[in-house]
């Protein structure tokens, strides 16, 4: 359907060959140097939040903030807790432990002051009502609400306003529930996976308004596993994987987590306790002669690898997107979990 | 406040569109009573059968509308995601249920309205003129606090298990609570602890006494508390999976 449209499950790669785990990366390595300079009442705090079904931890101690003004991605794949998180912040489910505030308050008594607007992928519609008595009801529930045709306009549902909601495309009634969102002109928008059932063009009409909602002053977090959206909409993003959160920085920050470069040569006689302590190795695979690094700073790492006098043969140099960033973090994650089947010389 | 009602509004609007629910509240109770209740001879808890079967008729559709309708509504919205769409607004988390309710008080007004009149000038039942919004509000009470039960099996059930479920507590209400005919003997026993009879009895007293008898009324009261205990106990347990 799209570029977008990719799975991102187990890493399942380099079933062989050895690989070193560089040592003291932790999600709040990245989290204590974000942000610093916002200050103010965050909007959202989570408070070492788990939430627990039998012995399920689909959330399992997830602490973070948001700040005004941020537009947050929620990465994770399916499973990671994305869903769970957004439903305990809205207070359609109590946190097992842990303590979530929004804008201050508890998330029921903020979600009934009409500061924030949602779009959940289980959200449905009114049925046997036309779009626009749908899109004026839930105007009315709100204290200090966009004006109706203002709504209609930024969801793109003008033209069908007049049309009953049960009769609409997918498309159209993701816009429709896109509209529910800010249709109370609220401080925080949450969507959970707001694309999930639109086109391609539809899904770019989406982020457009979407821009327009966070250029007046919004706060926006969404959830989603499509890595272009999170890389394209977001200036921050929290990487969750089986309920935990495991990196928390701008798209630039969580590629330069997981090595932002990639090296590949071939070295005849390696010697792996020194390739293990070049400068910027974030990652280390040897299979025989072939050796790949995975490089915070590639030209750092070349540089220290020639300079011992080494002249490896076949060099390439190539970046790595947020996808293989993603990868990564979530791989060494299941590794350190023993959820993963690759194997360790 | 204003919210609640705009929701009442929408959800009444969205009912007088609704033929299934005017073939059940209005239209079956006009034509059993057209078929069955000028029956002269006959009597029914010692008042003529054409007054009996007038309170049972508007007792029968005013129940039968509150609860069948509502209880399919009630799981599809919450199967569909409505209703935790509705949680997502300032709206307070028991409006939609308040609604519900408010919208059937509504609701069981036509049929009761409309098959006492029939039993007026058709079944020609004369009555002092304060017997008949007492025998209305009591039919209204009666048959609303079904609005209450319908909640309950809503929240309950998932859709497809609902018209099972309603048609059950629909025949057990109707026919024990003597609502189509006068019942007898063990069952007759039985029935008299149902809301549905005690609706009806209540009417029929009144036309007989002259009083509304209080042993009955309290008895409609109670069952108002637990029908009202088993939709609370239906949307609590039911609060993280709406």
């Amino acid at each position: 359907m799209s570029q977008y449209e990719t799975s991102y499950g187990a890493s399942g790669s380099d079933g062989s060959g050895s690989e070193y785990d560089y040592p003291g990366r932790t999600a709040t390595t990245l989290t204590a140097g974000y942000g610093g300079s916002h200050g103010g009442t965050p909007v959202v705090t989570f408070e070492n939040v788990s939430k627990h079904y039998g012995r399920l931890r689909a959330v399992d101690g997830l602490s973070l903030d948001l700040r005004a003004g941020e537009t947050v991605a929620l990465l994770g794949p399916n499973g990671a807790g994305k869903s769970t998180s957004l439903d305990m912040l809205l207070a359609l489910r109590k946190p097992t432990t842990g303590r979530i505030r929004m804008f201050g308050d508890d998330p029921y008594h903020a979600v009934k002051s009409g500061r924030v607007g949602a779009m959940l992928q289980s959200g449905g519609l009114m049925p046997e009502v036309t779009v626009l008595d749908l899109v004026e009801l839930v105007t009315k529930l709100h204290p200090n609400p966009e004006p109706v045709q203002t709504t209609l306009k930024r969801a793109g549902i003008t033209q069908f306003a007049g049309q009953r909601v049960d009769r609409l495309s997918g498309g159209q009634t993701q816009r429709v529930r896109f509209a529910l969102a800010i249709c109370g002109k609220s401080e925080l928008i949450v969507l959970d996976e707001p694309t999930a059932a639109m086109d391609v063009e539809t899904r770019r009409l989406f982020w457009n308004s979407m821009k327009e909602e966070v250029a007046a002053g919004r706060t926006l977090l969404f959830a989603t596993h499509y890595l272009e959206e999170a890389d394209q909409a977001a200036d921050r993003i929290l990487v969750i994987n089986r309920g935990r959160l495991l990196a928390d920085g701008t798209p630039a920050e969580i590629k330069a987590r997981a090595g932002a470069k990639r090296i590949s040569f071939r070295l005849d006689n390696v010697d792996e306790p020194f390739l293990l302590g070049l400068p910027g190795l974030v990652n280390l695979e040897v299979r025989h002669d072939v050796v790949q690094i995975q490089s915070s700073d590639s030209d750092a790492t070349l540089y220290a690898l020639l300079d011992a006098g080494y002249r490896p043969r076949e060099i390439e140099v190539t970046s790595l997107g947020l996808e293989q960033a993603f990868l990564a973090i979530t791989a060494e994650d299941d590794l350190a979990n023993g959820h993963s089947s690759g194997e360790t010389n | 406040m204003a919210g609640t009602l705009a929701l009442t509004k929408a959800e009444l609007t969205r009912l007088f569109h609704n033929k299934r629910y005017f073939i059940f509240t209005v239209a079956f109770p006009v034509v059993l009573y057209l078929l069955i209740g000028r029956q002269v001879k006959a009597s029914a808890y010692g008042v003529a059968f054409g007054a009996y079967y007038m309170i049972s008729m508007a007792t029968f559709g005013a129940f039968s509308g509150a609860l069948n309708g509502n209880a399919q509504r009630i799981s599809q919205e919450k199967k569909e995601g409505w209703i935790r769409q509705l949680r997502l607004t300032p709206l307070p988390a028991n409006a939609y249920v308040i609604t519900k309710v408010l919208v059937s008080a509504a609701t069981t007004v036509p049929s009761i309205v409309i098959v006492l009149l029939l039993g007026r000038f058709y079944g020609n039942v004369h009555l002092p003129g304060w017997e008949w919004p007492a025998i209305a509000l009591t039919v209204w009470f009666g048959s609303t606090i079904f609005a209450a039960l319908a909640v309950a099996v809503g929240y309950r059930f998932p859709p497809e298990q609902v018209q099972p479920v309603t048609l059950i507590v629909y025949f057990f209400f109707a026919i024990l609570g003597g609502l189509w005919f006068p019942l007898t003997g063990f069952l007759g026993n039985i029935g008299k602890f149902t809301p549905t009879y005690e609706a009806v009895k209540i009417g029929t007293d009144v036309i007989q006494g002259g009083s509304v008898p209080a042993g009955l009324a309290v008895g409609l009261v109670a069952w108002l508390g637990i029908f009202a205990l088993l939709a609370t106990v239906a949307v609590r347990s039911t609060a993280e999976t709406v």
